[in-house]
């Protein structure tokens, strides 16, 4: 009952945001840059995707926005703190802050609202269909008419931990990561390499605002990113930021939400079921950190 | 002066009149040297010297002041380490500049991954690529293991593939053998004169005189930011040389035996566990005496840190016990054993030894701040802390601004003498001694090895751990080796031979005569 | 250009350049600067000049609390959920406490500090003992304590018959006393007591000495025999209980009650914070960025009112002051290296 078609259909949708900011995350994290701007970075995605899909009419307008104004994003964060050298947490609690502060601003500046922005001019990102599937296995519910977004977080997966693996950039932000002064005597600068995986992670956080807000629904509220954010960073520490450990992370945490949603349904007081992914997520982190401590593994 | 090249052509590079000041110190002043190929370039002088200034300076690391750089006649800026590279420079630094999680193929190829319009690395070709250097130059190292594994040795291997890989005709190493035992320092240098004889320049750094007339077919001698002297190796002596790096003679020191008092330190079967579930000190057993000094030798990471910090109460003990002048101190606090007597100068100065972001005055009370001279009723007394202050600044010749400078704007030296200071002046019963000459002048050097004769000599047992043998063999009444956790070997003062402790270092027992657990 | 030979002092003028930046880009500059020291200051009888104290009152308070655990190098960000916690414990004990306020209030005021600290406590437990950073786990425990209020005052303790998620009203005399014909209310005399104990403690006493070695190097004070463990539990309990304190003054001399948002949407815990970082850990600034930050937000409702430029150009402020101090101004936070999180 709990797991019926409408259930699993909703899934990606929950999962979606998390594994994109998570991945973002991990490139950060790969990178040792400590981003927990994630945050921000979504939530300015959610209202680039919003203003661009409504101003240009067509939701690859709302996307490219999204990615664009993620980007910029991650250059702010990479110009004052990879370059002006300012301490990644200070600087993303005034991301974070800014986020906040710009979007409301820009709410009223542009579409004279307050709260939330709902217009049928917003033009959502398209579903794929998948006919060929069977419907009575549930697989048709779980994949079929799933947005682009999904698909794209899947791939983006597989992709970044062959670019982790394979590609000399990957390497480069591997080796930035282990040690940037042995990077800089190797005649590469660590720095340069830091920011664009701080901008690359902006981009990716831009997409899950995107799925946020012209995906999952087509509006944007205040604060919508809602603390998901700081989930894709739990994820991100629990996996070391390690992509392939990333996916079924982010699908753990979607599941839960989910969950939490339908739950909502049978009277459980909303406050509790909204707080359970936060719950969850420090719980299960402390389990994965605990284990790690013991191990030696960090100290 | 003789500055022709051995082979009679002209230089492959020349820096001439290089200067180069931080801030209001004049690190290097007017520096002119010249490499040549098939020859190996020994660059000597004691620590501020600015010999590796002047080798940064060279692999673009900084920017001169004044003084150019010529490359068989031409001359070259280098805006950073990838033009140094390109010109066929290579570096292996003191501090290895390796990636610890990456493995040792991937350390070999970062930055020189090659230039593919995809980026896509070709990994079998770099594996052959690779393992084809590693065969021709005779190094044993596993393309697939990850760094943060190998020995020390291998990992100097390593870099010196690295540059190999890089195509480097001039080979910087600064203080390479300051981590080796002196066996690996002998195939090391094999390797140095194999790769001199294949055409390459190598320009090696050190302060060891030994060395230098070891390997060197030139040396040049550097004072105070200054060349003072050039030579060729087979006219000179350690003597002259010795002369010529400090400017006048230092008088050596040594420890005159101690008589065998009471027992300070009693350690009994200690064990600390350590990563991948192998004690990281295997049951050690090691007494102290009164004015005795017992050096503890080792390679990095065979269990001397976790040793130290069990005997300091910074990590847990699994099993044995040890007592502090016969009080039980195997589960004390920190603080109980410094109040027993117990004083500790830290390898790493900057966050374990030091607070570098507070003041003079405030590292010196670190410990005592609750004392009842310091402190009344829970809060500071200023006052008394400030005259204290001065008076160990005094006694103990920090040169300083004033005791509410903060520590972080002084100098190495400076900066040890504040621990060693606020360390030995509350009278300690036993003193643990982390490579307590690392990084700073010689100057401080000789003050540092002083007190702690001094104090020696009033009573006070003293446990001295330091990679520089030399050190040891000055200082020791007794040695030990560690090796895997376990005492490998102990000598008394005179049985030391530095190739049987080398041997003890890389666990190897033929050349051990007096074998035994430590009491 | 650099601020940082500007030494402690850097972020200031990092201030005041942004200050001037935000001031020539706006259009409309003299009249929005009249419309803003109008909404910051002026009023009838000065009566938005009070309002700035009272909103000041609170950003200060949450300073002070985060001020003693970045002191200690301790990366509390969970003041939004300690504050929260306190408000609605003061609330409930405000409620359903049938005593005296010679009693009531102190009741209110010690079970506020205490649940303020328990939850920092937490944090720190999760820190200590599993490993999760302190600015991750303190963040994470915000959602749970502000939702759990927020269950408590929509089911259990609503007021039914308001119609609203809030808590019922607390007894007229328990309440405390506000300044004739203002909004402020004798809260800001706690406040003031706090501002000044931090200060002193840090600066003079053993513990304080010690909380502040221990921020700059944790191995330094471990290795000096420092009592490392209590030392962070007992700041970052300090840190929690002053967060009590604040939310027990927002419900015992502004609302009256709890009520589902009160303490959340003013961010009184993040201005705090950034109040904090602006000051440059100087503490006796503290009190100053604090009342700015406070002016910056009344101030910009004066604009809103007058001009209907959006009041969130406040937030936007701050954000671009924090992000130009971290990127100019010294060493914000004492704590390690970069990167050794």
């Amino acid at each position: 009952m709990l797991f019926d078609a409408a259930f699993l259909d909703s899934l990606p949708r929950f999962v979606t945001p998390l594994l994109l900011a998570a991945l973002a995350g991990a490139i950060c994290h790969r990178a040792a840059v400590f981003n927990i701007a994630l945050e921000g970075m979504m939530l300015i995605g959610a209202f680039s995707a919003v203003a661009g899909a409504y101003a240009s009419g067509t939701w690859i307008g709302g996307v490219a926005m999204a990615m664009l104004f993620g980007g910029l994003a991650g250059l702010a964060f990479a110009w004052f703190s990879i370059r002006r050298g300012g301490d990644d947490i200070v600087v993303s609690i005034g991301m974070n802050f800014l986020a906040i502060g710009s979007t409301i601003f820009m709410l009223r500046l542009l579409f004279d609202t307050r709260g939330q922005f709902d217009d049928p001019g917003i033009i959502a990102v398209p579903k794929i269909p998948l006919p060929f599937l069977d419907f009575q296995t549930g697989l048709s519910s779980l994949l079929s008419n799933q947005s682009v977004l999904f698909w794209l977080g899947l791939a983006l997966t597989f992709a970044i931990t062959f670019l982790l693996r394979r590609h000399r950039f990957g390497l480069q932000l591997r080796a930035a990561g282990e040690n940037p002064e042995a990077l800089k005597t190797a005649g590469l600068s660590p720095d340069r390499i830091r920011s664009i995986a701080v901008v690359i992670s902006g981009v990716l956080c831009g997409l899950a605002g995107a799925q946020l807000s012209i995906s999952n629904v087509t509006l944007f509220t205040e604060n919508m990113s809602a603390g998901r954010g700081w989930i894709a960073v739990v994820i991100v520490l629990m996996c070391s930021g390690r992509p392939l450990w990333i996916l079924p992370t982010a699908i753990l945490f979607g599941l839960i939400e989910a969950l939490g949603f339908r739950i909502q349904g049978l009277g459980l007081p909303q406050q509790f079921t909204d707080a359970l992914p936060y719950v969850v997520a420090l719980v299960v982190l402390a389990a994965v950190l605990s284990r790690k401590k013991k191990s030696g593994q960090i100290t | 002066m003789s500055n022709q090249p051995v082979s009679g052509k002209a230089p492959l590079c020349r820096l001439s009149g290089i200067s180069h000041a931080f801030g209001p110190v004049q690190a290097l002043d007017d520096v002119t040297i010249e490499i040549n190929p098939n020859e190996i370039l020994a660059i000597v002088g004691e620590n501020g010297a600015g010999k590796s200034t002047l080798m940064s300076v060279l692999y673009g690391l900084l920017q001169p002041d004044a003084g150019s750089i010529e490359f068989e006649g031409v001359i070259k800026t280098f805006r950073s380490a990838s033009d140094a590279i390109s010109q066929g420079l290579g570096m292996v630094h003191q501090h290895f500049m390796l990636f610890p999680g990456l493995t040792v193929l991937e350390n070999i190829i970062v930055g020189a991954e090659g230039t593919g319009a995809t980026g896509l690395i070709d990994f079998q070709a770099k594996i052959s690529e690779a393992q084809k250097l590693i065969n021709q130059f005779g190094f044993s190292l596993d393309l697939k293991q990850p760094v943060e594994t190998l020995s020390v040795d291998s990992r100097q291997q390593l870099e010196i593939v690295k540059l190999l890989y890089r195509n480097a005709d001039i080979i910087i190493l600064d203080e390479p053998t300051a981590v080796l035992t002196p066996q690996e320092i002998e195939s090391l240098f094999s390797m140095l004169r194999r790769l001199r004889d294949d055409g390459k320049s190598i320009i090696i750094i050190t302060h060891k005189l030994g060395e230098v007339m070891d390997l060197s077919d030139r040396v040049a001698v550097m004072r105070q930011g200054k060349k003072v002297a050039e030579r060729q190796t087979a006219e000179t002596d350690r003597k002259e040389l010795s002369e010529l790096m400090v400017d006048g003679t230092i008088e050596p020191i040594s420890k005159t035996p101690s008589t065998k008092d009471a027992i300070v330190l009693n350690v009994r079967a200690l064990s600390v566990a350590g990563a991948h579930n192998r004690p990281a000190v295997d049951e050690i057993s090691l007494n102290v005496h009164a004015g005795e000094i017992v050096g503890i030798a080792g390679i990095a990471n065979n269990g001397q840190n976790e040793f130290v910090q069990a005997l300091v109460g910074l990590v847990e003990t699994n099993s044995g016990n040890m007592t502090l002048n016969d009080r039980d101190m195997t589960r004390a606090s920190v603080k109980e054993r410094r109040e027993a007597g117990l004083a500790y100068l830290a390898e790493d100065r900057m966050s374990v030894g030091l607070a570098l972001d507070a003041t003079v005055a405030e590292n010196i009370i670190a410990g005592v701040e609750n004392n009842q001279t310091f402190s009344k009723y829970g809060f500071l007394d200023f006052q008394a802390i400030r005259t204290h202050a001065r008076k160990l600044v005094e006694n103990f010749d920090v040169r300083t601004s004033g005791v509410n400078q903060k520590v972080s704007d002084l100098s190495g030296g400076n900066k040890q003498k504040i621990i060693v200071g606020r360390e030995l002046s509350d009278s300690p019963s036993l003193v643990i001694a982390e490579n307590p000459c690392w990084g700073v002048d010689v100057g401080a050097i000789s003050f540092i090895h002083r007190q702690l004769l001094d104090y020696a000599s009033r009573g006070t047992a003293i446990l001295l751990i330091s990679s520089d043998l030399d050190e040891l063999f000055a200082l020791c009444d007794r040695l030990v080796v560690f090796y895997e956790g376990r005492i490998n070997a102990q000598f008394d003062r005179k049985d030391l031979d530095i190739f049987a402790v080398g041997a003890a270092m890389s666990g190897d027992h033929q050349f051990i005569k007096a074998g035994g657990t430590g009491q | 250009m650099t601020f940082a030979r500007f030494g402690k002092y850097g972020s200031i003028i990092a201030l005041v350049a942004v200050a001037i930046a935000a001031v020539v880009l706006v259009p409309g500059v003299n009249e929005n600067a009249m419309n803003f020291l109008d909404g910051a200051f002026g009023g009838r009888r000065n009566f938005n000049f009070f309002t700035t104290l009272s909103r000041a009152t609170l950003i200060i308070g949450m300073a002070m609390s985060v001020l003693v655990s970045f002191r200690a190098g301790l990366i509390n960000i969970g003041g939004e959920g300690q504050l929260v916690l306190g408000g609605l414990t003061a609330a409930l004990v405000g409620v359903t406490l049938d005593a005296p306020p010679a009693v009531l209030l102190p009741a209110a005021l010690v079970a506020a500090m205490f649940v303020g600290a328990v939850w920092a406590l937490v944090a720190g437990w999760f820190e200590r003992v599993a490993g999760v950073p302190l600015v991750v786990g303190s963040l994470l425990l915000n959602y749970p304590a502000v939702l759990f209020a927020s269950y408590l005052v929509s089911h259990p303790f609503r007021d039914i018959d308001s119609g609203l998620s809030q808590s019922h009203r607390i007894a007229r005399e328990a309440r405390l006393p506000k300044f004739d014909g203002t909004l402020l209310d004798y809260g800001i005399f706690l406040i003031l007591v706090v501002i000044a104990v931090v200060i002193v403690f840090e600066r003079r006493s053993v513990f304080g000495y010690r909380l502040r070695m221990q921020g700059f190097s944790l191995p330094f004070a471990r290795s000096s025999g420092f009592p490392v463990g209590r030392i962070y539990y007992q700041t970052l309990a300090i840190s929690g209980a002053i967060a009590g304190i604040v939310g027990f003054i927002a419900v015992f001399g502004m609302n009256h009650r709890y009520v589902d948002g009160m303490l959340v949407l003013p961010l009184y815990s993040w201005t705090g914070l950034i109040a904090v970082l602006l000051a440059g850990m100087v503490s006796w600034l503290v009190p100053l960025t604090g009342f700015f930050f406070a002016a910056l937000g009344t101030g910009a409702v004066g604009i809103e009112r007058a001009a209907d430029i959006p009041r969130e150009a406040a937030q936007i402020i701050q954000a671009l002051i924090i992000l130009f101090a971290a990127g100019f101004g010294h060493r914000l936070i004492s704590r390690g290296r970069k990167g050794d999180v």
